[in-house]
């Protein structure tokens, strides 16, 4: 992993969408909570105005801190908000997996760590650039999703995808989560809980740990808890050899 | 292309209007019903030849506002439309509306139109409604 190169493209990022951040006017609600750390709330409504890209959504998953049991925990939770998992007449890798407990072997020390692996969402998706119908997409703030109204269940995003984070269904569903539209011959993935976070809440993987091994938040606001700490400390995407400046980032590894 | 989108199209109201020529419907849902025996429905659809024959554009363009543009809103939501227009059976479970005689299948079987939302999309309200 190339981590001084992953470390400049962030910093590069962040400068220019904080130049552009401040030049924009905001509506959100911001309150101090600590040493300038601040707490955005957002009103529980609907949104009219479409999303932008003054921001762009991101994870950090601290590998030191994260427990197996908190791994499952998240994989639980995301079966849970999402519906996925019960699917009855899938076998072996016909089964949906949205995210996933990853074991890296460090082969020079041996040293294990855990991972839970989801959609990284790319800032360049690989994903997005085979798709042939145009339903593989990046939302403006940099959500990556399948618009299932388009997809022709071709796959291609599937074979593209370095971190195997898309599943195919394979059988017909009933019941699905009425936020979550899901059914077969189409491709699925980790949403980073989409229809959450438009309402101001937070993934349910996150909420799932205690610690705080998981952040969720806005990267390129300077105030937020995320991008705080990746100013501070070591932290790496998987496969940056790829250059896909993923939003998922992770510490301790 | 849209010559014959234009034949489908009044191909279709005409069957719509001569299925639904008084201004009810075979099975309009349960809450539908009652909004409508409180004569509130004129606020939810003002015409209702419009929803009738619009009613797929409208939706076309919710989805890629709510999907791409993150536009959550409840108008033209398809939510909306489910929970309203969902009937409930006698041991007060719902129906999928999308099933033989409920409110989606009644005039789609009709005009011959066939409709995949559902293959996706929840059929019934959510469980606590
Ligand atoms: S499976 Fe669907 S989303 Fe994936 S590349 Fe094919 S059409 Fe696009
Ligand atoms: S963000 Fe949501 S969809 Fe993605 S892995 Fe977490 S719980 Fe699942």
């Amino acid at each position: 992993m190339n981590k001084r190169q992953t470390a400049v493209q962030m910093d590069k990022n962040l400068n220019r969408r904080e130049f552009i951040k401040t030049t924009a006017a905001t509506t959100a609600g911001v309150a101090t909570i600590a040493s300038g750390i601040t707490l955005t709330t957002y009103a529980n409504v609907a949104s009219e105005n479409p999303v932008t890209n003054e921001k762009r959504w991101g994870m950090l998953i601290d590998t030191n801190k994260l427990t197996e049991t908190d791994i499952d925990d998240m994989i639980d939770a995301c079966q849970e908000e999402q519906g996925w998992g019960s699917e009855i007449l899938s076998t072996g890798d016909q089964k949906s997996g949205w995210i996933k407990k990853i074991k890296v072997k460090d082969t020079a020390t041996d040293r294990i760590s855990n991972l839970a692996l989801m959609c990284q969402h790319c800032e360049e998706p690989p994903c997005v650039d085979v798709c042939p119908t145009n339903a593989s997409m990046k939302r403006e703030d940099g959500i990556v999703l399948v618009d299932k109204h388009l997809c022709i269940g071709c796959r291609y995003c599937m074979m593209a995808c370095p971190y195997d984070a898309r599943s195919f269904v394979h059988e017909e569903l009933t019941d699905q989560r009425e936020h979550m539209p899901r059914g077969k011959g189409t491709v699925e993935s980790c949403t980073m809980c989409v229809h959450k976070v438009d309402k101001g809440e937070q993934p349910a993987c996150v909420e799932a740990v205690d610690s705080d091994a998981v952040i969720f938040g806005d990267l390129y606001d300077s105030n937020s808890k995320i991008n705080q700490t990746l100013k501070k400390i070591q932290s790496a995407q998987i496969r940056a050899d790829l250059n896909l400046n993923t939003a998922v980032r992770y510490s301790g590894i | 292309m849209n010559r014959w989108l234009m034949v489908l199209f009044s191909l279709m109201t005409t069957t719509v209007f001569a299925h639904t020529d008084s201004d009810s419907h075979a099975n309009l849902g349960d809450r539908a019903t009652e909004l409508k025996e409180a004569g509130e429905s004129k606020n939810i659809h003002p015409d209702l030849t419009e929803i009738r024959i619009m009613h797929p554009d409208f939706m076309m363009h919710k989805r890629d506002k709510t999907l791409r543009q993150g536009v959550r809103t409840k108008r033209n939501s398809l939510k909306a439309c489910v929970n309203c227009h969902s009937s409930t059976d006698k041991n007060d479970e719902y129906i999928p509306i999308n099933q033989q005689g409920q409110f989606c299948s009644t005039c789609h079987q009709k005009v011959g139109t066939s409709l995949d939302c559902f293959s996706c999309h929840r059929s019934t309200p959510k469980e606590d409604l």
